[in-house]
């Protein structure tokens, strides 16, 4: 077939989408159980402010518990969109097409969650405020030692940049819907979005530049955002926390994490909306190679993370030892089960091109990863130098509904997403087609 | 490559237009929101929040000025705790009535005092110089050292009803805090209102010599500890 | 405790306010709380727990998030001036009075310190020697029982309200029927007291009605094995006590005699450390107590090997008397030999002990020994009574109620309902009393049962006296005008003789002082009244004794009831400081356990927390045990007053009872039977062991230093400032007794959060007191560890908060800012020492008006979402600063006293400037057993501590 045809077809299968609507029984089943858990998120965090933390399971010595835990798991699954879009995009890896922009949207929604988690564990969240650098009357300002001011600063940039990043990304797909619109309010919907992107050699122009500066910002952003999260931990004289070594060991464990997530939208969506031809079992291949390639990034993470331990002796050593063995062993050893076992499957191609595989491959690290944030924080605080101070932590239903309710709005964001905008990016691929029919 | 079709419907939905609007309302935008932060800072400066001339409605119409400067009267006469303690005190019905069992008997505006006097229930005065409960600020140490009424209850001496003649927020006391050098004075003059008629230069110099004789050291004065506990 | 639905008028304005006050008055309007709690029926559910009702508050931490606080504009606020202003009275600065505070039939010299008429904290009185300016736990506490928001407020009939007017009839009825029949069928029963003027007019009451008769009981007196003297028969001077051989006794203990022991104790050890003399310990126990623990020698040995012992050491130190050898094992005649080497190396400066509720016989041979030694009258001296009415006991009572004897019981601080021994039956008896009066505190137990409950006056609200530990007798003035419908013990007793007098005129009348006699008395707080007579030093022959030989089976358990170290016997059980406090050993609090020792639980399977059935002579109690290190293998041990069924929300259903065991004769054979289920015990500590670490550093003798540490390099520059604050702390002296503990909640409006925050491990404690123990778990080295904040120099916690609410100050201090915290909890997350307390919830915002009064002003009260910890109590730096700078000098050492310092009666905690070398923290640092906690940290903290010293020997 033509370049041509192949680039209508591409176009009619993205842009048709959002208008004929293919999955719309699915996908209205899914909607109703994330508006659910929406529903849960705010009744949590209704009780959490009308109560306080105290509804949590937090005390002291774990002062931190859930909230810090799964603000850095979420931060992690934040990770993959920028890296698979920007990172690929700046070497030039056509494949990545097909995959970032939803996995674009997935960054900045799990961003947004993550984003909430450190307001929502204050204990005075109506003054988180006074974290950020701004004229007042006090003359006091943030206190710029501390990592948690340049965790603020650090995520919201983060937010910021992969929300422009994810728009730019979007806007051309999104006049190309505009002019296939049929009705009218589609039009206007899909119009406001585009800008008046009319595409000319101009636009293209612009558009090229901005979309590469801001990929190029956003990369060093990827290692910077959760190199400070690292910091979070390792600033502490905490044992089995103060380690140089946290800061590569989060980031890659973060993108781990994310390309588990990404690999299980990228299933879902195929299945759900139909897009085989373009979400091809090549895609599905790389994800499986990027997840193993972290995976086993991560693992050296462990090792080396052990072996520090080990190394240093006393506290640290005392410490590595309780998470193998304390009464916290539990979440080290599934944390590492469910991360590094499932994951050998990835060696073989069947296994990576196998979408079902994929999917339960990239469920179990999600999970796995979400274990080891747990194991890192609690073992950490529960235990650390004095005997008397030994203190443990039981999670309650409240710190589980709040979770559940994050991934409420985290699903109910993507849902509309994908329900109301173009979930690949049409004219990448199309551009692609291009090249391979011109060179 | 264009979305050539796109152009002729597109006129059916936007205006070419459309463009020119879309530039402005970014800018507007931006604009909006640079507006709201400054509005912001200017709330927060405003004398609403700082409460800063609001007059309170008293009980008594009591006049500052008619006992200050007509009557000549000493703040000390009736804010008597001044000196010793934390808090400088108001005047039991006692006090009052020292003077006005003898003038203004009769005096409609003085009934709720007479009232206090016969009842035993003291008057109840709205505050006008009030800090948060978690500022502990001490009378005492700041007139030991000679830092005039004058400096953060304005000029008292000319306030029929009594407002709030400074705005009471943390800037205003680390301004001191951090540079007391120009608000020091003798202490016998603590309580004089009209200005000592110094110079800058003066003001500094005497400042200077006090701080010097009392060891105050501006780099010990503005530590949190000094009023939060 | 806290529905914010009581009178507001009852008590003066709270000065400790919140930060959003608008929305406060708003939540604190009953319609709204109405409305509240129909649309959050939740709140009900949390009524049982201590203070969680204070959602309310947090309630309006989700207005003021809805941004409804808007920016801060102030609220308008009242001044409410005097209309006669009070002498003397200068707004903000705190008067002192001298008073004191009786329990037990002892009383303690207090100095309390009020502000703007309100009592806000109690510290010993300095001058007197029974003091030395420390109290023991339960005296600090005293303050929060004047609060009490569930003290009776007006007389009760028959358990509806009734006035005083109404009961003042009946009394003159029945004075006259009592004038007529010369008061037979009238009883008194009252507590354990020594108040001359109470015993006067009880002897007055008697000399009008010879046939009514007086009955003094206590619990504790009674029987309960307390080591603590019933009527204090010898007094002992531990100051001069340079060895003391201890049999089960347990002088440090806690009770009323525990500061008067601790003051002379730690007077010893320091003059041991300085190197004159010795101060050696010897104990032989059941179970350890706080002498035991500090005790150079320990020996674990059941409560009836104390005769033998006792008798074996009366043969070595050749006093007659001692009767046949007795048979010991290895250990126990090590033990003997050392103690007689110890008492021998020491005569004149030695003392024995027995726990008073051992023989008479033991007791007589134990001040034998000490006579022959030449150590009574220097060691201890035999105490006689002062003159006045003989009380005669609570069995008697019974027997006559029995007999129908008894028609008027008037019961005056007494709750026989709750505690009397189950033998006496005294329930039933009571019930057939045709008139039964109570006055006290809170409608207790016997309260309610009684035809006439009259609320009585708290002793810091009334006048009194009484006998302090050394003999003296105090004079006890209010520190505020009773602000509810009460009478004082006095005015009762003259109101029952039909001529009522204020309280004041009573004692007064007592004391013929004149004008300025009393003036001064009232001054320094006790009177100076011929001492009481000495009797003969020595046991006179005619009373040697015959001893009986134990009748105890050798085998089978061993019971010991003793009282409750935190609530005493239960009439302080409705005291929320206490019943939160962590006691000395087990460190659990709101509730009782079966202590048993760890040999027993594995032979038995026993955890901690199973439920055990314990049975006695008949009588059983039910509850969960708990094991304690340290203890011998067959005793088991509990605690009285706890399972009170009536009194105060606070007391009602913590724990379980143990009255019913209490009166048995020692050799009642004792069952433990496990019970189906558990029940938690909370505790504030999880783990004891100290090994592999040394929090607690031990050296041999006073002489040897701990072993140089190689410093420690830091990139933070060193910091060097005038002054700069630091804090000693003496682990040789400190006997674990938790006076700094209470007297720190005291100071500093730290909140009670109740046993269910307390199992999350949320209690709010500044200041706490580990414990561990090293070695065999049958037979450890126990340690006790007070845990401040150390105030690092190089402190985590302040690198860790984003917005400088844990900042350093220019003197040492680490201050927390408690408006600035926007409750990060990241400085807790690195604190080392895990010092920082969180409110979780809106612990103070719903206190009822009474226990806002109580708040120190001069200390903020923390918000719900704050950090808060230690903060070496600036508010009494800063007012020192302010005095010293007003006379332009350097503040003086000593002029600064932090609350635990103050309390701690051994003086173990010092504080002051460390730039100076000569000052007493620079020369206890000095000292070659200071050192740092958790070193290897190298936060540099600015308190340390002293290595304890394990032997106390003479160094040769």
């Amino acid at each position: 077939m033509t370049a041509r045809d192949a680039e209508d077809r591409v176009t009619r299968e993205v842009v048709r989408i959002p208008q004929h609507f293919p999955a719309r029984r699915a996908w209205w089943a899914c909607f109703a159980v994330a508006l659910l858990l929406l529903g849960l998120f705010f009744v949590s965090v209704a009780v959490l402010f009308g109560y306080g933390p105290g509804i949590w399971g937090n005390n002291i010595p774990v002062g931190w518990g859930f909230p810090i835990a799964n603000y850095v798991w979420w931060v992690g699954i934040g990770h993959a969109g920028t890296l698979i879009s920007a990172m690929l995009l700046l070497m030039g890896q056509q494949w990545r097409n097909s995959l970032n922009r939803f996995a674009e949207a997935m960054t900045l929604f799990a961003v947004i969650c993550a984003g909430l988690y450190p307001i929502l564990h204050l204990g005075r969240p109506w003054r988180f405020y006074w974290m950020a650098p701004y004229f007042n009357t006090m003359n006091v300002w943030p206190q710029f030692r501390s990592p948690l001011t340049w965790d603020f600063f650090a995520v919201l940039t983060y937010l910021i940049v992969s929300a422009l990043f994810w728009f730019i990304g979007i806007m051309p797909d999104l006049a190309s819907a505009r002019d296939r619109a049929e009705k009218r309010r589609w039009r206007i919907f899909f119009g406001l979005g585009a800008m008046g992107w009319r595409g000319s050699a101009k636009h293209w122009h612009r558009w090229q530049q901005s979309y590469r500066l801001t990929a190029a910002i956003a990369v060093p952003l990827v290692v910077s955002v959760h190199s400070e999260i690292a910091l979070l931990f390792a600033a502490g004289p905490i044992p089995g926390w103060a380690s140089t070594v946290f800061p590569p060991y989060f980031v890659i464990g973060a993108a781990f994490s994310g390309f588990a997530m990404v690999s299980m939208l990228a299933v879902w969506l195929r299945a759900m909306l139909g897009l085989k031809d373009l979400v091809t079992p090549k895609h599905l291949d790389m994800l499986g190679r990027l997840m193993l390639a972290a995976g086993l990034m991560t693992l050296y993470g462990y090792l080396a993370d052990a072996f520090t331990a080990a190394y240093e002796g006393k506290r640290e050593l005392e410490t590595l030892m309780d998470r193998l063995s304390g009464p916290y062993a539990w979440s080290y050893w599934s944390a590492v089960l469910l991360n590094f076992v499932p994951l050998q499957l990835m060696w073989w191609r069947g296994m990576r091109q196998h979408p079902l595989v994929l999917f339960l491959v990239g469920l179990s690290v999600a999970i796995g990863m979400w274990l080891e944030r747990y194991m890192l924080l609690v073992t950490g605080l529960y235990r650390d130098w004095l005997e008397s101070s030994v203190g443990y932590f039981h999670p309650t239903f409240w710190d589980w509904s709040l979770f559940a309710g994050t991934l409420g709005v985290f699903f109910t964001a993507f849902l509309l997403f994908i329900r109301f905008l173009p979930v690949i990016s049409a004219f990448e691929i199309k551009e692609e087609l291009e090249k391979g029919h011109n060179g | 490559m264009q979305t050539g079709q796109g152009r002729s419907e597109l006129a059916q939905v936007f205006p070419p237009a459309a463009d020119t609007f879309l530039r402005f309302a970014v800018v507007g935008i931006a604009l909006l929101l640079l507006g709201l932060a400054l509005g912001g800072w200017e709330f927060a400066e405003s004398t609403y929040v700082t409460q800063e001339g609001w007059v309170e409605a008293q009980p008594v119409p009591f006049s500052h000025r008619h006992h200050v400067s007509d009557d000549g009267m000493d703040c000390r006469y009736c804010h008597t705790s001044v000196e010793e303690g934390p808090h400088a005190g108001l005047p039991p019905t006692h006090t009052c009535m020292t003077c006005h069992s003898q003038i203004w008997t009769g005096a409609d505006p003085l009934a709720p005092v007479r009232q206090s006097q016969q009842t035993g229930e003291p008057i109840r005065w709205r505050r006008v110089a009030q800090l948060p409960d978690y500022v502990y600020f001490d009378h005492s140490i700041h007139i030991d050292r000679g830092v005039g009424c004058v400096e953060c209850h304005g000029r008292v001496d000319q306030m029929p009803l009594t407002w709030r003649a400074k705005p009471f927020q943390m800037e205003f006391c680390l301004d001191c805090h951090r540079d007391p050098e120009a608000r020091l004075r003798p202490p016998q003059l603590v309580t004089r209102m009209e200005p000592l008629g110094w110079s800058e230069a003066q003001a500094r110099a005497f400042g200077r010599r006090v701080m010097a004789e009392h060891a105050i050291d501006p780099g010990l004065l503005d530590n949190c500890g000094i009023c939060h506990r | 405790m806290s529905d914010g639905e009581q009178p507001g008028d009852r008590a003066p304005p709270a000065t400790g306010r919140q930060f959003w006050r608008s929305l406060d008055e708003l939540i604190d309007e009953p319609a709204f709380q109405a409305r509240l709690a129909r649309r959050f029926p939740a709140i009900a559910r949390h009524a049982g727990d201590w203070r969680r009702r204070d959602i309310l508050k947090c309630l309006g931490g989700a207005v003021a998030l809805a941004g409804l606080d808007g920016c801060e504009r102030a609220p308008d606020e009242e001044a409410l001036p005097f209309v006669e202003a009070p002498e003397g009275h200068v707004p903000g600065i705190a008067r002192s009075y001298a008073t004191a505070f009786e329990y037990e039939g002892i009383a303690q010299p207090l100095i309390g310190k009020t502000r703007e008429g309100r009592p806000i904290k109690l510290e010993g009185n300095p001058q007197h020697p029974a003091s030395r300016g420390a109290t023991d736990a339960i005296t600090q506490a005293a303050l929060l029982g004047l609060y009490d928001p569930d003290r009776s407020a007006a007389p009760r009939r028959l358990g509806a309200p009734a006035d005083w007017a109404l009961f003042d009839t009946e009394l003159a009825a029945l004075r006259e029927r009592l004038d007529s029949t010369q008061g037979s069928g009238f009883r008194l029963l009252t507590g354990s007291t020594r108040s001359p003027t109470l015993l006067r007019q009880i002897g007055a009451l008697l000399e009008r009605w010879p046939r009514a008769r007086w009955h003094a009981w206590s619990p504790v007196a009674d029987g309960a094995g307390s080591g603590l003297p019933a009527r204090q028969t010898r007094r002992l001077h531990l100051g001069e006590a340079h060895a003391t051989v201890a049999f089960d006794a347990d002088p440090l203990g806690p009770g009323p005699l525990q500061t008067w022991h601790a003051t002379g104790w730690g007077q010893r050890r320091r003059a041991y450390q300085a190197g004159d003399g010795a101060a050696q310990l010897l104990v032989a126990e059941p179970t350890p107590t706080l002498t035991g623990i500090i005790a150079g020698e320990r020996l674990i040995a059941r409560a009836d090997r104390m005769e033998p012992l006792l008798r074996a050491l009366a043969r070595a130190l050749g006093v007659s008397g001692g009767g046949s050898a007795p048979r010991l094992s290895p250990a126990e005649q090590a033990f003997v030999a050392q103690a007689a080497k110890a008492l021998d190396e020491q005569r004149g400066h030695g003392l024995v002990l027995v726990a008073e509720h051992h023989a008479p016989e033991l007791q007589a041979l134990a001040r034998q020994i000490d006579a022959a030694l030449g150590n009574l009258g220097r060691t201890s001296e035999l105490a006689a009574q002062r003159g006045g009415p003989t009380a005669a006991s609570l069995a008697e009572l019974a027997r006559d109620m029995a007999a129908r004897q008894v028609e008027t019981l008037f019961v005056l601080e007494a709750n026989p309902l709750y505690a009397a021994p189950p033998a006496l039956q005294f329930n039933r008896l009571f019930a057939r009393v045709k008139q039964r009066i109570h006055a006290g505190l809170h409608v207790d137990e016997t309260g309610a049962a009684s035809h006439w409950h009259l609320p009585l006056a708290h002793a810091l609200e009334s006048w009194s006296d009484g006998e302090a530990a050394d003999g003296s007798i105090l004079l006890a003035q209010p520190l505020v005008r009773p602000w509810m419908n009460v009478r004082s013990r006095h005015e009762l007793l003259s109101g029952l003789l039909g001529d009522p007098t204020p309280d004041r005129a009573l004692v007064r009348a007592t004391w013929a002082l004149d004008g300025p006699q009393w003036a001064a008395a009232l001054v320094q707080g006790w009177v100076d009244a011929p001492p009481p007579a000495q009797s003969a030093a020595s046991a006179s022959p005619e009373e040697r004794p015959v001893l009986r030989t134990s009748s105890a089976s050798a085998t089978g358990l061993s019971l010991l009831v003793r009282p409750d170290p935190s609530i005493w016997d239960g009439s302080f059980a409705s005291n929320p400081w206490l019943q939160e406090t962590p006691k000395p050993l087990t460190k659990i609090t709101w509730g009782n356990a079966v202590h048993i020792s760890p040999a027993l639980a594995e032979e038995r399977g026993l955890a901690n927390g199973d439920l055990v059935r314990l049975e006695a002579g008949g009588h059983s109690v039910t509850g969960p045990v708990w094991i304690v290190p340290g203890q011998e293998r067959d005793t088991v041990l509990v605690h009285l007053g706890h399972g009170r069924s009536a009194g105060s929300r606070v007391a009602e259903g913590v724990g379980f009872s143990a009255t019913p065991l209490l009166g048995l004769s020692p050799d009642a054979d004792v069952r433990l039977t496990r019970m189906e289920g558990r029940d938690e015990v909370v505790t504030t500590q999880a783990h004891f062991r100290m090994e592999p670490d040394e929090f607690v550093r031990f050296v041999e003798t006073a002489a040897d230093p701990l072993p140089p540490e190689e410093p420690r390099p830091s990139f933070y520059p060193p910091q060097e400032s005038k002054p700069a604050w630091g804090m000693a702390i003496d682990l040789d002296l400190c006997i674990g007794c938790n006076a700094c503990v209470v007297a720190c909640v005291a100071e500093n409006n730290v909140p009670m959060v109740g046993k269910k925050q307390v199992a999350k491990g949320r209690e709010m404690h500044w200041l706490r007191v580990d414990r561990y123990h090293s070695g065999s778990p049958d037979d450890p080295e126990h340690a006790f560890q007070p845990v401040p904040c150390m105030h690092c120099e190089n402190a985590p916690c302040e690198m860790g908060c984003p917005v400088n609410a844990a900042v350093h100050s220019p003197d040492g201090l680490n201050l927390q800012v408690y408006n600035r915290c926007i409750g990060t909890r990241t400085c807790s997350a690195y604190c080392p020492y895990k010092v920082r307390r969180f409110n979780w919830f809106d612990y103070t915002g719903g206190d009822p008006p009474e226990l806002k009064a109580q708040r120190n002003p001069d200390v903020t009260v923390r918000q719900r979402g704050v950090m808060e910890k230690c903060t070496y109590c600036i508010q009494r730096i800063s007012d020192a600063r302010i005095a010293a700078k007003k006379e332009d000098r350097p503040i003086a050492d000593g002029e600064v006293v932090t609350a635990c310092q103050a309390a701690c009666p051994t003086q173990a905690i010092v504080f002051g400037d460390v730039s100076e070398a000569d000052t007493q923290v620079s020369r206890k640092k000095a000292t070659g057993r200071d050192y740092d906690l958790l070193a290897e940290a190298n936060t540099r903290p600015r308190t340390t501590y002293q290595a304890r010293i394990r032997k106390g020997e003479r160094p040769a």
